[in-house]
């Protein structure tokens, strides 16, 4: 984590909790992380590792039971963090920083017309007239991939299909030129031919326009796609990161491996699917040693009683875990995954989902 | 959707005419036909030591309502013998009975025996007054009274419906005229109506008498009139108004002449002769006040308006402020509005009301005065706010959680456009399907506010209309408040398609 590189959004010991009946959850500890300038981040993890809600806390969008407790967050000079209001995150969310959900069945307003949910945020973030807006929606719409533009900028959302929907909601979140775009599992509602269009999409509106792009996801095989980066995360922390060969190919943390190992694509005819056994610890109780070790093989006793720190392997690949201490013994990782490289090519050359591009 | 709309209104019309035959069938087989008599008390105690003119009396009014077909002896002569004086011939011997009263014993020539027979063939039953005279009485079964409402349900006026066997020479036609005032109509000679088409200066400014709908009489309560004009016409006290007579002379008349009905020769007075030239002397009024409907309709959707108005934004911006002070202070309201018994409220507003010079019944100021309005209205309003405003609210909450609202705040738009311009729409989508209800059925008044504040309007008009066993009445009302039911729900439906555009009425289920 260099300064000489462009950074866009530089996040600091972010800390996020929430109130639930009473008590205090904990869901995300203490991450830091820096998006630099045009390249794709993708963070990965379980289901409530807090993938989301660390997205979430850029753009002011917490659920209300949410707070940041501690932390910073830095774009275009300013901390985030210190927004006291709704109105103040306005400026940059939707206008700075766009989020595509996951669901494109419900994430435009049926009541309302396609083209009015375009032109709306034209409107809005960049103060055009109507009749403008309208050229402009109508140009994003072709732009996305919309046949006809012209004549379905009047119809209503339940006219579309849910791949041409999930265009239209990038289309929107494009519309006010954002300078990074969180994509919030963008494709885990649609169906896998339309999942490769969109990524397609994605990436070459990225080029296009020139946003970051940060991914979330558990499809590890759209992260091997288009990352360029690869944070992985567990139980509220990015426990590794560094460039997509890195984590692909010489991954260091056990949870990655059990993440890579559980591709189902590296599953044998016959055999059971690996899967990482055991639940993530719960976030309402403090977390003692490496929140990951209860469920890891490689325990170490250490790991129990404290919590490990972010080793350093490359310039750009960091690890947070006990194994990269030079007293450990020294563990490979399963055998699974060691030869992924070739494993992943086998895949793609068959013609896999993601194989042409 | 044209084709789903038609059907609709089709099935809706047959519902109509289910229910109605329904209501007739129970009113008129299974309410004793004496019940009806219970409130003419003024007409049962006169004739109560006259059992001829008794028995009469019943028999036309049963007749008269529908229930049966009754002849008299003159009636059944005139109709089914050549000889009317051979049949009327009645000679009786007298004798002397075991208590020792002269009693009559009645013998009835042969022709008349003849017409009884004839009678008797045709279902009818005779039967004999006092006085010797005889009748014949045929009741009708339940489908014939269904067959007979529907067939004297709509009346088409026309120039062949007055018979006036004094006026054998009455012209035929229907024709473009003027009225008195010289204003052109449309109008005929031979109808029971003198202007088919008329304008005037009263809502809705063009009205007609080609066809009217004919519920019967109401009876025992507003006897003698039409049921639908009982609830439809002015009431109040007449008002004269200087104006010119159908004749061309002028002077101070409450009569409308555009509402002229034919009267008979027969019954033609000189008071009569004075205004008109010709037999179309049967006129409504002008009366001071609007009629039962006009109040009722009034109070209900002024108080309907100002009900939405209170409570659209209270439950607006509760559901924007969900859980804070707002919030709280509004279920506290929707929650005393709900447990609070309406008439405890009522009497409660209208107290308080009082202390501020408003008069606690209508009719001390009446209809001219806004101050007799105010206090009824705002009590109507408040008792149906809460419901509005909690379904509002559920609404709003319900809507402000979907994944377009999450999408909508990620696009950057305000917490306060995306209430404006995304929940609202959504949230009102249920809400617009009840209004048309709401607004059509403010007809039917509103039974308790309308008592205790003595208005003459239409809540207590069912309620006390089956309690005098006004058969009629009861029916036309089930009638009106059916069919009126029916169509707001297919308006309220119609008007969902224009607010969401995802619900398309189509005729076959499934797309």
């Amino acid at each position: 984590m260099e300064n000489n590189k462009n950074i866009i959004l530089s996040v600091k010991d972010l800390e996020v909790k929430f109130k639930v009946r009473n008590r205090v959850l904990t869901a995300i500890r203490n991450i830091s992380l820096d998006f630099e300038e045009g390249k794709v981040v993708a963070i990965v993890g379980e289901s409530g590792s807090g993938k989301s809600v660390f997205t979430k806390t850029f753009t002011g969008m917490l659920d209300v039971n949410g707070y940041v407790s501690k932390g910073e967050v830095w774009f275009e000079g300013k901390n985030l963090m210190n927004f006291k209001n709704d109105e103040q995150w306005l400026d940059i969310r939707g206008k700075k920083i766009a989020t595509v959900f996951q669901d494109p069945m419900t994430s435009l307003n049926p009541v309302r017309t396609i083209g009015y949910q375009i032109s709306e945020v034209i409107i809005k973030h960049q103060g055009k007239s109507k009749d403008e807006a309208k050229k402009e929606a109508i140009s994003l719409m072709e732009r996305v991939g919309i046949y006809n533009a012209e004549q379905r900028y009047n119809e209503y959302p339940f006219m579309y299909s849910g791949g041409m929907r999930q265009r239209i909601v990038i289309a929107i979140a494009l519309a006010c030129r954002p300078k990074i775009l969180v994509c919030d599992e963008p494709t885990t509602a649609l169906d896998v031919t339309i999942q490769a269009q969109i990524i397609r999409l994605i990436k070459e509106l990225a080029k296009e326009y020139g946003f970051t792009t940060i991914y979330i996801t558990h499809d590890l095989g759209v992260v091997a796609n288009v990352a360029d980066v690869v944070a992985v995360m567990y139980a509220g922390q990015i426990i590794e990161v560094g460039t997509v060969e890195e984590i692909f190919y010489t991954p260091k943390h056990p949870y990655t491996w059990g993440l890579l190992s559980s591709l189902p694509q590296l599953g044998e005819k016959g055999n059971e699917l690996f899967s990482i056994l055991g639940t993530p610890p719960s976030l309402f109780e403090e977390i003692k040693g490496d929140a990951f070790a209860p469920r890891s093989d490689y325990a170490m006793q250490i790991d129990f009683e404290e919590e490990p720190p972010m080793f350093k392997i490359s310039e750009t690949h960091y690890a947070k875990t006990w194994l990269l201490d030079e007293r450990a013994p020294k563990v490979e990782p399963p055998k699974t995954i060691r030869n992924l490289h070739e494993k992943m090519l086998a895949l793609t050359a068959k013609g896999g989902i993601y194989g042409e591009r | 959707m044209k084709k789903y709309v038609f059907w609709r209104v089709v099935r809706a019309i047959i519902a109509v005419f289910v229910v109605t035959s329904i209501a007739i069938l129970m009113v008129f087989t299974m309410i004793p036909k004496d019940k009806i008599f219970q409130q003419d008390t003024a007409q049962m105690q006169k004739l109560a030591g006259k059992p001829d003119d008794m028995t009469n009396y019943k028999y036309s009014k049963w007749k008269q309502l529908g229930y049966l077909d009754y002849q008299r002896q003159a009636e059944m002569c005139n109709s089914a013998s050549d000889n009317y004086k051979a049949c009327m011939a009645t000679t009786y011997t007298t004798y002397v009975d075991e208590y020792g009263y002269e009693q009559k014993e009645y013998s009835y020539s042969e022709e008349a025996e003849k017409v009884f027979g004839a009678y008797e063939a045709k279902g009818y039953t005779i039967n004999y007054f006092l006085s010797g005279e005889a009748y014949a009485v045929k009741e009708y079964n339940g489908l014939e009274i269904i067959f007979n409402f529907y067939k004297n349900l709509i009346v088409v006026d026309n120039p062949w419906q007055v018979q006036d066997p004094d006026n054998p020479d009455l012209e035929r036609s229907v024709y473009f005229g003027t009225d008195a005032n010289g204003v052109p109509a449309l109008m005929c000679s031979g109808c029971e109506h003198n202007y088919l088409i008329y304008f005037d200066s009263n809502f809705p400014f063009v009205h007609q008498n080609i066809v009217s709908m004919n519920f019967g009489l109401s009876y025992p309560t507003y006897s003698g009139e039409q049921t639908l004009g009982v609830i439809n016409s002015n009431q109040g006290s007449l008002v004269s108004k200087e104006q010119k007579f159908p004749n061309g002379s002028s002077g101070t008349s409450p009569n409308n002449f555009h509402t002229c009905t034919y009267k008979m020769t027969s019954t033609l007075d000189h008071m009569d002769k004075q205004k008109f030239d010709d037999n179309y002397a049967n006129c409504n009024s002008y009366y001071s006040d609007p009629s039962m409907v006009t109040t009722s309709y009034t109070f209900g959707v002024i108080s309907l308006i100002l009900a939405y108005a209170i409570a659209l934004p209270a439950g607006i911006a509760m559901a924007r402020n969900k859980g804070k002070w707002q919030d709280k202070l509004g279920i506290v309201y929707v929650n005393i509005m709900i447990s609070l018994p309406s008439l405890a409220f009522i009497y409660f507003l209208k107290m308080i009301g009082f202390q501020f010079g408003m008069p606690d019944k209508f009719p001390v100021l009446g209809y001219g005065n806004i101050k007799s309005y105010i206090l009824p209205i705002i009590i109507l309003a408040l008792l149906s706010t809460a419901q509005v405003i909690i379904w509002i609210r559920r609404y709003m909450v319900d809507q402000s959680n979907a994944d377009y609202v999450k999408f909508a705040r990620a696009k950057g738009l305000s917490q306060k456009e995306i209430f404006r311009k995304h929940i609202l729409k959504n949230a009102i989508i249920p809400i617009v399907n009840g209004i048309p209800q709401s607004i059509i059925l403010c007809i039917s008044g509103s039974v308790i506010t309308e008592t205790v504040f003595a208005i003459p309007g239409m809540g207590k008009m069912l309620p006390d209309s089956i309690k005098a066993f006004n058969n009629n009445m009861v029916i036309t009302l089930t009638f009106i408040f059916t069919a009126l039911s029916i169509f707001s729900i297919l308006i309220g439906d119609i008007l969902m398609t224009v607010v969401d555009p995802r619900i398309q009425l189509t005729a076959k289920g499934g797309d």
